[in-house]
């Protein structure tokens, strides 16, 4: 193997991460978002360094707050919480309010990005809708994520929406199951965590059309319409076969072999092996190198074709069934194709490699202790992006975003919270401290 | 609704937003240039794709005999000789040939290099090193380039070494949630029985496309601090890292309480009301996280005083796994007497006349992706409007999937053969004219 030259610009990139500049440093996010489609996008942006004011309603706050696996608490806050919200700043706003409103336009004149997550024209109705806000900001990029965009049938009918929702109305979840089974909900909020991710590449593409121009715009997400986007082949196979695309359980359709199979101990592996060097390592790794050049097998459109697929599927299944996942990985090194065993939750936090690169990266928070997060995914050489700090209770900033970003006093803030502007959080599991709070730690700016 | 500037607000921002409208406004990212060097990586096109819908020029690099990922298509069918995932991520792309294990091919890419803004590959590490083209060598011609790298497991770590390839199948393994995700087999069965009963990966390439859009957003953010500072720089992406880190609770269920994460059907270990429930004639979803929304599911169902739910407090009790259990079966056996069809209208009009509306549950229908192509709310929004492609002909790929005001995106074509634009691209940025391209094609460079 050649010498990895990249590993020269890679060095102490782990230890030094947090040392570098951020990428997005300067730049001002408001959120007002709920449950997990909402909060990932600017959680995205607050891992490179943007400064992203997370504006709760008082005093129970995001929704996502309440929403623990069954019954469990991390350390009297909630476990589903976390991976959002890394970095933010929390600020308990009454938007209802007109004085709370008064607050948010304040913050909106000197913002980049505002974020949020509400049903259609509820921004509006409490006037801090894009059209309310480019008066004072022109240059605002403003996204609006919901499950069907701002505009169209369903979105006139005003239905909620969320994740689930997305992966039933796509399709996505149909394909995602065997056939003639039930369709299966995917466990993790793909929908959300996807539509959030992509809404990011139109945030920033935005930006850099601002940076050009000095304009702003408006964008509009729809969760469903994402996921559709990630559907590749099904919508022209549709189209030009008028037939409907079948789910096909672990089986990939588009790759052959690319399968999970069941191990001697009942355990499951992944493997792949397309490509003509990797198919012929496998055939000889299974002892049978003649199916290499099969006619059957000879190429990987032939050997995509349906029986052709079904019977190497057959003959590798019975080959995995009789070995350990350990003994196909260590062959599949070993003969160039590609296996894995199906990694558990356990197995990705404590895998040496994505503990060395610091992607399972330790989290020292003055409020929630130590523990393990994940860092945003794309290491950068020179401005790295990093976790800092993790969540807070709702309006934990409060003084600190008044005093700091607005310049109120402590009479103006105190006015503030009398009118009902300003909120702290309730005395609810998942919204206060925990109740080993001395009443001052990881606050930036005491109210007293 | 309120009005402004004479208009409500779904009236105003559909005229702004309909893709339907002319396609004359300007596009984001047409001062950016991206070489796309891809090999055998659905992430690496879809990251490009990402990029190339908002204007920014991605010449498409591929060796003289193609993309191995053009092979890669359900059940091996082409259309008109194309493999039917490339045929959409080819989109607005130029597609150039250029033989990178010749030397002569590395020196032309330099001249490209020069030239580029953005430079997206896929070899394993250590590969383009080998070649003398690794970032070390490429940032000598060019510091402002953004060199993007998306691998199996990334630039460096103990796995980085490995020979193992980037697949979208392999990426799903190795982030946790397909162990975790799928039907839970029931007490007393074997695997043999209930076959469908195992760990279960998503259908579509969403491993792949999770490396493709983080490295998408990364790029993005490289290009912002380059503006900032004029400098560029090496992005690294480890596709099962990026497909990894969309988890939201279960890794820290597992620190605080040692709990490994199992499957749960489509019911959700991290809330209620929040599973799939079976109907007359298929499936709905049922959404409602919040308490009131739980109640008026109990409510639209009939159940309201049968159920005690004015009684309730809060979630926690429906939250532990015994209490999901039984619940679900309760709310099946109210959902098994309606189509799809009637519980979606039942709770849009709870929304309207319900005791708790304007509050009232999610329901979706669990469509196929046929039904999902004929609703008429996903035709109005242009998502599946047909492109008419000048190669290809007429084609449905999924576009359009977001709507911006000033730069929205476009599909100008779906995707090209391989070599299509050798002509222009070489002409345009390195000056090869016709004779120029016919000795390099000879000499197997492009």
């Amino acid at each position: 193997m050649q010498k990895i030259v990249a590993e020269n610009t890679w060095k102490d990139y782990s230890e030094k991460k947090h040392s570098k500049p951020l990428p997005l440093k300067g730049i001002r996010v408001l959120e007002v978002c709920t449950l997990v489609l909402g909060p990932s996008g600017p959680g995205c942006l607050s891992r490179m360094g943007a400064e992203v004011i997370k504006c709760e309603m008082p005093p129970l706050g995001d929704t996502l707050r309440g929403l623990v696996p069954f019954g469990y608490w991390f350390r009297e806050q909630c476990t589903s919480f976390i991976r959002p919200n890394p970095n933010k700043y929390w600020l308990g706003l009454d938007l209802h309010k007109p004085e709370g409103q008064e607050l948010f336009r304040e913050l909106a004149a000197k913002a980049d990005i505002i974020e949020e997550n509400q049903r259609p024209g509820v921004m509006e109705r409490w006037n801090v809708g894009y059209r309310q806000i480019k008066e004072i900001n022109p240059g605002i990029i403003y996204i609006s994520k919901t499950g069907f965009g701002q505009w169209g049938q369903y979105a006139t009918e005003n239905r909620p929406s969320n994740d689930g929702a997305a992966q039933a109305f796509s399709g996505y979840a149909w394909m995602s199951s065997f056939p003639g089974q039930r369709p299966l909900k995917s466990r993790l909020y793909i929908c959300d965590s996807y539509g959030a991710l992509m809404g990011e590449v139109a945030v920033l593409a935005a930006l850099h059309y601002r940076n050009r121009t000095g304009k702003g715009q408006f964008i509009e997400l729809s969760q469903s319409e994402s996921i559709m986007r990630t559907m590749s082949w099904i919508w022209p196979y549709q189209y030009i076969t008028g037939k409907r695309a079948m789910p096909s359980g672990n089986r990939d359709v588009s790759i052959c072999p690319a399968d999970t199979f069941r191990c001697v101990d009942d355990t499951f592996l992944a493997l792949a092996a397309p490509a003509p060097e990797e198919f012929k390592g496998l055939c000889i790794a299974m002892g049978k190198p003649e199916l290499a050049d099969d006619p059957r097998f000879k190429d990987h459109l032939t050997r995509l074709q349906e029986e052709n697929a079904t019977e190497i599927l057959r003959i590798i299944a019975e080959w995995v069934r009789i070995k350990t996942a350990e003994e196909v990985e260590g062959l599949a090194e070993k003969h160039g194709f590609t296996a894995s065993r199906l990694y558990t939750i356990k197995d990705v936090v404590e895998d040496r490699h994505f503990r060395e690169r610091r992607f399972v990266t330790e989290v020292d928070d003055p409020l929630l202790g130590q523990f393990l997060d994940y860092e945003f995914p794309v290491m950068m050489s020179k401005s790295s992006p990093r976790v800092s700090w993790t969540i807070r209770p709702v309006g934990f900033d409060n003084e600190y975003i008044m005093a700091h970003h607005l310049g109120k006093n402590e009479d103006e803030i105190k006015a503030l919270y009398e009118c009902g502007a300003l909120g702290k959080w309730a005395d609810v599991r998942g919204r206060r401290p925990s109740s080993d709070w001395d009443g001052k730690t990881g606050l930036i700016m005491a109210r007293d | 609704m309120e009005e402004i500037e004479g208009q409500v607000w779904a009236d105003w921002i559909r005229e702004r937003n309909d893709p339907k409208t002319p396609r004359t406004k300007p596009e984001a990212l047409d001062d950016i240039t991206v070489l796309d060097l891809s090999y055998n990586s659905y992430a690496g096109c879809y990251c490009s794709s990402m990029l190339a819908e908002f204007g920014a020029e991605v010449l498409r690099v591929e060796p003289p005999q193609g993309d191995f990922i053009r092979t890669c298509t359900p059940y091996g069918i082409l259309y008109k000789g194309e493999g039917l995932n490339y045929l959409g991520e080819g989109r607005n792309k130029f597609h150039i040939t250029l033989n990178l294990e010749k030397p002569d091919g590395r020196e032309i890419l330099k001249g490209l290099v020069a030239q580029a803004d953005v430079l997206i590959e896929t070899y394993r590490p250590g590969v383009m090193d080998g070649w003398r083209i690794g970032y070390e060598d490429l940032k000598k011609i060019n510091p402002q380039l953004i060199f993007a790298s998306i691998t199996a497991h990334g630039q460096f770590g103990p796995m980085s070494a490995s020979h193992m390839a980037d697949y979208d199948n392999i990426i799903q393994a190795r982030s946790a949630s397909q162990y975790d995700t799928g039907e839970i087999l029931p007490e007393g069965k074997t695997y043999d029985e209930y076959p469908w009963a195992v760990p279960t990966k998503a259908g579509p390439w969403i491993g792949w496309v999770e490396s493709g859009t983080h490295m998408a957003v990364g790029i993005l953010a490289a290009l912002h601090w380059r503006e900032l500072t004029g400098d560029g720089q090496a992005l690294d992406v480890a596709s099962e890292e990026a497909y990894a880190s969309i988890e939201d609770w279960a890794a820290v269920w597992y620190q605080g309480a040692g709990v490994v994460n199992e499957r749960f059907g489509s019911l959700n270990t991290a809330g209620w009301l929040y599973c799939f429930a079976p109907t007359k004639d298929g499936a709905v979803f049922l959404g409602g996280l919040r308490l009131e929304m739980w109640q008026a599911f109990a409510d639209m169902v009939g159940k309201w005083d049968e159920w005690g739910a004015a009684g309730w407090k809060d979630l926690t009790p429906f939250m532990e796994k015994d209490g999901q259990l039984k619940w679900s079966a309760l709310v099946f056996t109210e959902t098994r007497k309606y189509t799809n069809k009637e519980l979606v209208g039942m709770s849009v009009e709870y929304a309207k006349k319900g005791r708790l509306a304007p509050i009232t549950p999610v329901v979706a229908p669990v469509c196929s992706p046929e039904e999902a192509m004929q609703d008429a709310n996903w035709l109005d929004r242009g998502i599946f409007t047909p492109i008419d492609d000048p190669v290809y002909g007429k084609l449905v790929v999924a576009q359009t999937q977001y709507k911006l005001t000033e730069t929205p995106i476009r599909t100008k074509w779906v995707c090209r053969p391989v070599g299509y634009d050798n002509g222009y691209i070489y002409l345009k940025y390195m000056g090869f004219g016709p004779q120029r391209l016919k000795a390099l094609k000879e000499a197997e460079i492009i």
